[in-house]
């Protein structure tokens, strides 16, 4: 394969790797502080890529429609911790174990889809480039033409993913959500809003899953059943960096985005299989992730 | 026999139903549901009882529907051949999957599933020679034994008569010593472990199990209609059986019937409310998980029992001398008393950094009461541990009865006669006290099949297990919290039932891991004399303790540990006066 | 008060009276209407035409109160035969319109055939769902939609006719799987080798490398058979690479027009059998387009939908109640004038589809429109 060739490829696997790596985040940051994991967080993706798509479409500018997308998926975030997590909490560890928010989460997306296509329709829709009109959305470099979106969307989300890493890590808040991770008794024993953190996280996952959806959106299309792949190949990438850390993530989700493009450039037939029969082996042999730790189940 | 009668009028119903005159239509959804039951049978044995997640069991459903059809159609197997293979095919898998969910848990196994499941979808797809794809297999032969008109009557029975075989095995497992260990290893597998579970052979089992029936309700699928399509196997369809297990009840008997016929239902009303139906399943799901956890069959059960008060479970008069021996008789064991029993040869572990045991070197003898004290981090713990089998050992030897049990692992040991108690109690808050300490007795076993004709025509089933634990819990005093959950237990009463599980285990070395802190005197004093009772049973305790009066109380002989070396080893009153010992823990008495 | 005998002479005077005014025969719908856009624009498109149908029937004074029972078959085979299964026994119709999958269709056809019911198949459009059944004598099943090795021999002729280099790109459902293989067979017949073929995984979103290869084996023609078909001109778009695209009736869908957009979509080819220019469809398409705003989609599924279920009604109209009798109406409908390319008299006795290889000819976009291509 050519040069040019080879760097399309590249590039193209580093946009979509970025996506499942956002998804991949989102999920890390709820699975951190109570333990449970969005089902439904694809359609999170897709109520912003509509959102975004209505509001362009309508004429908004781009600096309104953004922030109007992440508005409502904040309302999302912290309407999916009341109703499909919170009251789980209270029943404790019974029999369904982590059935248990898989199907609540689940639900709670398959009612976005049904309020997608009650608003939207059932077909696909066309989403306008985020930042230039229709014919000026590809840029040339050195002879290879990308989506401007394409090269943007590898940019955004490290930027993203840094600042999350930052606020994870530095800043005093987010301290607090690594607190209550640790040990939520304790962290309350200490002072810390536990609640406040928790609901901060299920927003800080909303936004992470709406800014994968308005960058994805122009690059794709848009329906309402778009989303289960992406929580899918999201939580493919959270299995692979291990549930431990943003960074480890990072680097499982380019990696895969990449491996599929050159899966797909080189076999389109089965190249959607190889990810999957990856990871049934990768999670026989190290069942932890690559970053991930392995917890003793001794008390 | 009484509750047995339900399986008899269920038979008559299932023979009634299709000479009632209902139509095709309604004769073929009846068939659905039974066969989609027979798969939520296994998913609810699997989720519910062995708390292993599998989001792709579809694929064992395709796996065994497509063994079958091909075999049928493509190579011409008579049915009842093709069938066999579409099971062992299915099983064969299962086995294959159930090796990665033995290493992969909780959100990885629900990843591993989540792939095989579409792994299998596309295999389906795009294996055309095979499988063709989605326009399918036609002219699948039907199972309706050779007579089209009422073909159909026959193929319900037949798959109905199957899920009633099945229930009444899913009920026996349930109520039984097999499921009670199940839930056991649900909820912890160290428990299990150490009284004699082989909990990678039990959750490989009955994964391999579940796939079978989901591999049995594939093959009536396909027989049923005469054609299989790869569209009918996909993600959905796994999120359907997955659906119907909790609306109908997770962990419930009943559940999969219950969740099989709601589910059936459910797709009826949504192909007219087609612009609904995912608000509807949404809905539906959010509403069993927040409000009725316990799914339709725990909403009914409820109600039932609420109208019809649950009989009295069978009290036996505590403190019945003959029961009591029997419950604290040890095992017979080769050997006499005053001979070694368990070797602790050079033994040693380390973590990162820190050396807890230091090449612990002391000898139990049989029939004694052996302490093993030290200050705190001494190593006391990590050394039951170790001898217990929860822990590797990185240097030295075990020996226990003259057998090396280093490389064992713990459940080995619990069979070979060693039980153990935890500092931090590891009781199973799932099932009651009774039934915990009916876990103990995990030697005496019957077989799966003679227990379930015990089951199934014996009023007598469990009854003498029963009595035993009820009277070990008479003595301890629990015998009026026999039927509560440990959770509502206070602190020293849940210690004395898990006392009374390991003494249940009849053990021939007990392990009690400070069995008395947190109690009042009074049932330190209890603890006290059942080790007495014990030793006097011919049982050898190890005990670790902090206690000093009750340690000097009752022990033949005492270990003292500091920093994870032994620095004293002999009879109480030697250790008592010993100068390192004084030392390092046991301290001067303040001159006034 | 009346008494019981005057209320029941009563009633049953209402009764005779309603039935001799009109008798009411069941239409039975199955179609896709839930899942993904590929299915749901081909199944509510369909209904859209057969609905238009009812009340054009109504309109022109029909002999019967036409009731639609319409069920979502979910793209599901088992849900497909369950639904049938449910229309022929519950609701007991005479007569059967759908489904969208050709596997479904597949599926419930023999259950149709078996217990005489007849099917109006559309819009599935696997080569062999009547062929299947044509030689049961008599056979119930019929078909008023596309047959796909029509529009696939069309395009080939016209492709192997212009063009040296062919590419292909399928999705790897089964539809997509179906058709590269009767492409690949239609190709060796005429001699010809596609240079590039490239599948599409129905999770895959992107086609930048399946574009590329198409690219870089010098296809001029791209043959484009993967239900997402936007996905597509939007890798193109960015590879500056612009072959010629030819694909199945699909692409002649507005939805595709509208995501692709008009530069994009400019000079690609479809097989069809809805000449706009005509107008009588023309008049169609507008009418549509005022009953449903931009919910119609699909010109020539809609057309299709509507002369099918014309037919069906104009056989119901001759025979009644009879499934029997509805079916060999069905072969002998005459003077028919449709919307679509279907001819006056669609069906004979060894002949059950509507459309004939003569009658399904190529499309192409022009300036935002689906003309007939010269």
């Amino acid at each position: 394969m050519s040069l040019p060739d080879f760097v399309q490829i590249l590039v193209t696997g580093l946009a979509m790797g970025s996506i499942y790596m956002l998804m991949a985040n989102g999920l890390f940051m709820t699975h951190l502080t109570t333990g449970a994991l969005n089902f439904g967080q694809g359609d999170f993706l897709m109520i912003a890529a509509f959102v975004t798509v209505s509001l362009l479409t309508a004429g908004a500018p781009t600096f309104v429609a953004l922030p109007a997308a992440l508005l409502v998926l904040v309302v999302l975030g912290v309407l999916l911790e009341r109703v499909a997590i919170r009251p789980l909490e209270r029943q404790g560890a019974r029999d369904s174990g982590i059935l248990a928010w898989i199907l609540t989460t689940a639900g709670f997306g398959l009612i976005l889809e049904n309020v997608a296509t009650l608003a939207w329709g059932k077909s696909s829709h066309y989403a306008p480039p985020l930042f230039t009109s229709r014919k000026e959305n590809v840029i040339s470099v050195f002879g290879v033409g990308f989506f401007v979106e394409e090269l943007v969307i590898a940019g955004i989300a490290l930027a993203v993913i840094a600042a999350l890493y930052w606020f994870l890590y530095r800043t005093r808040s987010g301290k607090a959500i690594a607190a209550v991770a640790f040990n939520r008794d304790a962290a309350a024993l200490l002072g810390i809003d536990v609640r406040g953190a928790i609901v901060a996280s299920y927003v800080i996952m909303a936004l992470l899953a709406g800014t994968a959806g308005m960058l994805v959106a122009p690059i794709t299309s848009v329906q309402a059943h778009m989303g289960l792949i992406y929580t899918l190949k999201g939580f493919v990438v959270l299995n692979i960096g291990g549930f431990t850390n943003p960074l480890g993530i990072l680097v499982a989700g380019l990696v895969f985005g990449v491996a599929e493009a050159f899966c797909n450039y080189f076999d389109s037939a089965f190249g959607d299989l190889y990810p999957f029969i990856f990871i049934i082996a990768f999670l026989a042999i190290r069942p932890t992730g690559l970053f991930g730790e392995a917890k003793a189940d001794v008390r | 026999m009484r509750g047995r009668l339900r399986y008899l009028v269920a038979a008559a119903l299932i023979a009634a139903f299709p000479l009632l005159g209902v139509n095709v239509f309604y004769l073929q959804l009846a068939q659905q549901v039974a066969f989609v039951s027979i798969a939520v049978l296994g998913l609810n044995l699997l989720i519910g009882l062995s708390g292993q997640l599998s989001l792709g069991h579809m694929g064992f459903y395709a796996i065994g529907g497509y063994g079958s059809a091909i075999l049928a159609t493509t190579y011409g197997w008579p049915l009842w051949a093709s069938t066999l293979a579409g099971l062992l095919v299915a099983a064969i898998i299962g086995g294959l999957v159930g090796i990665v969910a033995l290493r992969a848990r909780s959100h990885y196994l629900a990843m591993a599933t989540l792939a095989f499941g579409y792994i299998v979808e596309i295999l389906a797809q795009r294996w055309i020679d095979l499988t063709g794809g989605t326009m399918g297999l036609f002219g699948v032969p039907q199972l309706n034994f050779g007579d089209f008109e009422h073909g159909g009557i026959y193929f319900f029975w037949l798959v109905a008569g199957a899920l009633l075989l099945l229930q009444i095995v899913n009920d026996y497992v349930m109520q039984s010593a097999w499921g009670r260990n199940l839930r056991a290893m649900k909820e912890s597998e160290s428990f299990a472990a150490i009284v004699g579970l082989n909990v990678s052979l039990w959750r490989f089992g009955v994964f391999v199990a579940s796939a079978v029936l989901a591999g049995l309700a594939g093959v009536f699928f396909v027989h049923q209609n005469g054609y299989i399509s790869s569209d009918a196997f996909n993600l959905a369809q796994s999120l359907t059986f997955l659906i119907a297990v909790v609306i109908g009840g997770l962990g419930h008997p009943y559940g999969a019937i219950v969740g099989a016929l709601i589910l059936t239902v459910l797709v009826q009303f949504t192909a007219v409310l087609y612009d609904y139906s995912l608000v509807l399943y949404g809905g539906i799901l959010l509403l069993v998980m927040l409000v009725y956890p316990g799914g339709a069959a725990g909403l009914l059960s409820g109600i039932y029992s609420r109208l019809r008060p649950t009989p009295k479970a069978v009290r036996v008069a505590a403190n019945e001398r003959a029961e009591l021996d029997d419950a604290f008789r040890g095992r017979p064991g080769e050997g006499g008393a005053g001979e070694s029993l368990l070797e602790i040869d050079n033994v040693t572990k380390r973590y990162a950094g820190v050396t807890a045991v230091n090449r612990v070197t002391t000898t139990v003898r049989r029939g004694t009461v052996h302490s093993l004290i030290g200050p705190n981090g001494a190593g006391k713990s990590s050394l039951i541990n170790i001898i217990s089998g929860l822990y590797a050992a990185d240097g030295g030897r075990i020996c226990f009865r003259g057998q090396d049990i280093t490389g064992l692992p713990a459940h080995a040991r619990a069979r070979l006669g060693i039980a153990r108690t935890f500092q931090n109690l590891q009781l199973i808050y799932n099932l009651s006290v009774l039934e915990n300490v009916m876990l103990g007795a995990q030697s005496e076993r019957t077989g799966f099949v003679a227990g379930l004709g015990r089951w199934c025509f014996s009023s007598s089933f469990e009854a003498d297990l029963r009595r035993r634990a009820l009277a070990l819990l008479g003595f301890f005093g629990l015998a009026p919290y026999a039927d509560m959950t440990p959770g509502d237990l206070s602190y020293g009463h849940r210690k004395l039932c898990e006392l009374a599980r390991a003494v249940m285990q009849q053990p021939t070395l007990m392990l009690l891991d400070e069995p008395i802190a947190g109690l009042n005197n009074e049932e330190a004093a209890e603890i006290a004399d059942a080790v007495r009772r014990l030793r006097a049973a011919g049982i050898t305790l190890l005990i670790v303790e902090h206690n000093m009066s009750f340690v000097m109380d009752v022990s033949d002989r005492i270990t003292v540990l500091d920093y994870g070396e032994k620095i004293a080893d002999g009879a109480p009153d030697e250790v008592r006066n010993d100068r390192r010992v004084i030392d390092a823990y046991l301290g001067v008495e303040a001159v006034e | 008060m009346l008494s019981r005998a005057g209320f029941a002479a009563v009633s049953a005077l209402c009764v005779f009276a309603f039935a001799a005014h009109a008798e009411t025969v069941k239409v039975g719908v199955v179609q896709g209407l839930s899942g993904p856009p590929a299915i749901v624009d081909f199944g509510e498109s369909y209904l859209q035409g057969i609905k238009a149908a009812v009340e054009d029937y109504k309109a022109a004074g029909g002999k019967y109160q036409i009731e639609l029972i319409v069920y979502d078959d979910e793209a599901n085979p088992q849900r497909a035969v369950s639904m049938v299964q449910r229309l022929i026994t519950n609701d007991k119709v005479p007569l059967v319109i759908g489904t969208v999958s050709s596997g479904n269709v597949l599926a419930f056809a023999p259950i149709l055939q078996r217990a005489g019911v007849p099917l109006m198949a559309g819009p599935s459009i696997a080569t062999n769902i009547v062929s299947q059944f044509i030689d049961e004598n008599p056979s119930f099943i019929f078909r008023c939609s596309m047959v796909e090795k029509y529009q696939i021999d069309a395009i080939l002729d016209w492709g192997v006719k212009n063009f040296k280099k062919i590419g292909l790109v399928h999705s790897t459902t089964g539809y997509g799987n179906f058709a590269a293989k009767e492409i690949k067979e239609g190709l060796k017949q005429r001699g010809v080798e596609l240079v590039a073929v490239e599948a599409v995984a129905p999770s895959v979103t992107d086609l930048t490398p399946q574009m590329l290869n198409l690219k870089n084996a010098g296809a001029e023609l791209a043959l484009n058979f993967n239900e997402q078909f936007e996905l597509m001109f939007r890798a193109m778009a960015k590879l500056s690479y612009k072959p010629v695209v030819a694909g199945n009736w699909g692409i002649s869908s507005r939805k595709v027009q509208e995501v692709v957009g008009n530069d994009l979509i400019e000079g690609s080819v479809m097989g069809q059998a809805l000449d706009l220019a005509q107008p009588k469809a023309k008049a169609f398409d507008e009418r549509m387009k005022k009953i449903y705003g931009d919910k119609y989609r699909w010109p020539v599924v809609a057309a299709l939908g509507y002369d099918g279920a014309r037919i069906s009604l104009m056989a119901i109209d001759k025979a009644g109640n009879d499934p029997k009798k509805i079916r060999d109406a069905l072969e002998q409908v005459d003077g028919y004038d449709a919307i679509s390319g279907t001819p006056p008299k669609p069906f004979g006795p060894k002949d059950h589809e509507c459309l004939d290889k003569k009658d399904v000819f190529l499309g192409v976009w022009r300036k935002g429109e689906v003309v007939r291509l010269q």
